[in-house]
């Protein structure tokens, strides 16, 4: 599977979906026009890469604003690694916020809340 | 001489500056056989005499470039040269055959001298006196001798030869020799011998004429070598140039050929050169203005296009804003409701609904509505048109008032109107978020069901939060979906509550650049909270605007307030 690198813009994250080495990486905001079409291939991708199998993967989402198309393409990204879990794999999403963005931090709640067979971390930033 | 016709360039470069000084130039040329009048040659080019204003007037070089009027320029240089290496020839030669004359002349008189001497000596015999006969017809065989006479010693002529000659001295060289005394009857005596110059004359003279005629000659090799010269290596390529420039004038970029047959000289060289750059220079920038105007006409098409979407999209604007509730609707009930509607893109996916509705009971009830579809613009307010729609049915068709039902069944509607069934994965995965509350005035009491929005309850407490139902109504459905429910809150006499959008707190901004949050929000309208209802609304609107500051905003943004009206 081929990895994925996408430079973020004003409106979209910065993609890096490496799978060979089982790290994926979503930073920045996210509100695309179009969020399907932005987050479909991701899907499609990470699907496939979930079906090849393979060992341990981290998910690193560090998004300070993402609209709600955006949440649900997130949670459409999620269910496919919580069910991979299900299956054994060792799974890992970590949810970044800025220290006192209550906003993220509530809506990475709301997303732990789905998981209960990967691990969900939640990774404060303090500010630089 | 022949340097000078062979190399014109330096002579003659400086030529054409001069009409520029005077018209003299130009009047000195006599008209010849297939002149244009000279007044037209240089000097009429356009530069100085009509200002700067008309220097690249359409046309203004087009008479210059024919070329003819160049003509004048090496006419002009053979009248001004000529003259002067003609007098200049005919003065040497003539000093040369000046000298000649004289050195003829003096050769002359040697040889006479010497004749009468050789004469005077071969008299010199006893009785010379009465035989000098032969000796004195001897010298008649020369032909320039023209006069002989013979004297004693007392000077009285004993014997002639010829006429004496009259007329000027000048044509005749006069000589004469002793003859000296003998021993015995050789008495002394003198031979004076006149020779005629008339041949050295005839002489000189046709040496001038010879001198004429070469020097005509050679007036006419230089006329012509010179007019050569300056055709091949000046006036060729002034005409090349002057076509050039009429055809730059048009905007027609050519450039000047600097190499072959006719080359040009040196300075004119340096000139076309100075002149291709300049059209190179011209041609770009005439190209960077043609993008300029294209760049101009893209843009006033992107406009106009723009203005068409913007037109369209105020259209849409006020039937969105038809399908929401009126002015009299939100202030003709018994709640104190104001409303901040702002989509993002002048139409957009946020809706609200404020009615009051037959409960059934003794009292009315007031339903208030607010919905986030997913999506903004022109895609989110389509997807209100379907909740103003499905929610009517609702309302009034199916008579449902409890909020939890309600949601339900904009959720079934929802559902079925973008055919997301099971196994249709194609379709639509669209859907809204929604928060609907019910009071009842009568009971003192309010009902609340939230899926994905929450209801936000200002009191003298400070502010709390009811959180609804964690997923939206419509999209796929994924099996995690929480049941609907709905809670019942006492109305309160201090209380206001606030229905709204996550527009109104995801406002990116501020010194850290983040979202503003539920508890920027809250703490926004805890500063205002003793302030009329509208006026709050509009303190929270500012202060949003402050805390985005440069940052644009990123969603539509909706807030329904209300309270019961005060007594």
């Amino acid at each position: 599977m081929d990895r994925i690198q996408i430079p973020a813009t004003s409106r979209s994250p910065l993609v890096d979906f490496d799978f060979a080495a089982g790290h994926l990486i979503l930073r920045g905001e996210s509100y695309p026009e179009d969020a399907a079409a932005f987050y479909g291939p991701l899907l499609h991708a990470l699907r496939g890469c979930l079906e090849e199998g393979g060992g341990a993967l981290t998910f690193d989402v560090a998004l300070s604003y993402f609209n709600s198309s955006s949440a649900k393409a997130l949670m459409n990204l999620f269910m496919p690694l919580e069910d991979a879990a299900e299956e054994g794999r060792a799974v890992t999403i970590r949810w970044h916020y800025a220290e006192g963005d209550d906003t993220i931090a509530e809506a990475g709640e709301d997303f732990a809340a789905d998981f209960s067979h990967a691990r969900f971390e939640m990774v404060q930033e303090t500010a630089a | 001489m022949s340097g000078e016709t062979l190399s014109p360039p330096p002579d003659v470069a400086p030529a054409p500056v001069q009409p520029r000084r005077s018209g003299s130039l130009r009047g000195a040329g006599p008209m010849r056989r297939g002149d244009a009048p000279a007044g037209l040659g240089f000097a009429e080019v356009p530069t100085t005499q009509d200002g700067g204003a008309d220097t690249m007037r359409p046309g203004a070089l087009r008479g210059a470039a024919r070329g003819r009027n160049l003509d004048g320029l090496a006419h002009t240089l053979f009248l001004r040269l000529a003259p002067v290496i003609a007098v200049l020839v005919l003065l040497t030669q003539v000093v040369i055959a000046w000298v000649n004359y004289g050195d003829q002349i003096r050769l002359s008189g040697e040889r006479a001298q010497m004749m009468a001497d050789m004469t005077a000596r071969a008299l010199a015999q006893p009785g010379w006196t009465t035989s000098f006969g032969p000796q004195l017809q001897a010298l008649g065989l020369d032909p320039s001798v023209r006069f002989a006479t013979l004297r004693d010693a007392s000077g009285t002529v004993i014997g002639r030869l010829g006429e004496e000659p009259r007329g000027r001295s000048l044509e005749r060289i006069q000589v004469s020799s002793e003859i000296e005394a003998g021993p015995e009857a050789q008495p002394a005596g003198s031979l004076t011998l006149v020779l005629s110059a008339e041949g050295l004359r005839a002489h000189a003279e046709k040496q001038f004429v010879m001198v004429l005629g070469a020097s005509a000659v050679l007036i006419l090799a230089f006329a012509l070598s010179l007019r050569l010269a300056v055709a091949r290596h000046v006036l060729a390529p002034l005409t090349r140039l002057l076509t050039a420039m009429g055809r730059v004038e048009r905007k027609d970029w050519v450039t000047v050929d600097l190499a072959g047959s006719r080359r040009p000289s040196r300075e004119i060289a340096e000139i076309s050169a100075a002149f291709n750059r300049m059209v190179e220079g011209l041609r770009s920038g005439d190209e960077a203005r043609h993008l300029l105007a294209e760049l101009e006409r893209t843009h006033a098409r992107l406009a106009e296009a723009n203005g068409l979407v913007m037109e369209s999209l105020g259209y849409a604007r006020r039937i969105q804003q038809a399908v929401l509730p009126g002015q009299a609707a939100l202030e003709g009930g018994p709640l104190d409701v104001a409303v901040l509607w702002e989509p993002l893109h002048v139409v957009g996916g946020d809706y609200f609904w404020v009615e009051e509705i037959d409960g059934g009971g003794t009292a009315g009830l007031s339903v208030l509505v607010v919905a986030d579809c997913t999506g903004h613009g022109v895609p989110g307010a389509f997807l209100t048109l379907i909740v103003a729609t499905a929610l009517d049915r609702i309302l009034h068709d199916q008579g449902l008032r409890r909020p939890d039902a309600i949601l339900a069944a904009l959720d079934g509607v929802v559902r079925a109107r973008l055919r997301q069934h099971a196994g249709n994965s194609d379709l639509s995965d669209d859907g809204l978020d929604c928060g609907i509350c019910v009071v009842d005035r009568a009971a003192g009491t309010l009902d609340f069901a939230g899926a994905g929005l929450a209801l936000t309850v200002l009191s003298g407490d400070g502010v709390a939060r009811i959180k609804g139902r964690r997923h939206g109504l419509g999209y796929r459905l994924t099996g995690r979906e929480e049941t609907l429910s709905a809670v019942t809150v006492p109305l309160g006499d201090d209380r206001t509550f606030f229905l709204m959008t996550d527009g109104i707190s995801d406002q990116m901004g501020g010194t850290s650049r983040r979202l503003l949050g539920h508890r920027g929000v809250a703490e926004i309208l805890e500063r205002h909270a003793n302030q009329p209802l509208a006026e709050q609304v509009a303190a929270l609107d500012a202060a949003l605007a402050a805390h985005r500051g440069a940052e644009a905003r990123r969603d539509d943004m909706t807030l329904v307030a209300f309270r019961p009206k005060g007594d």
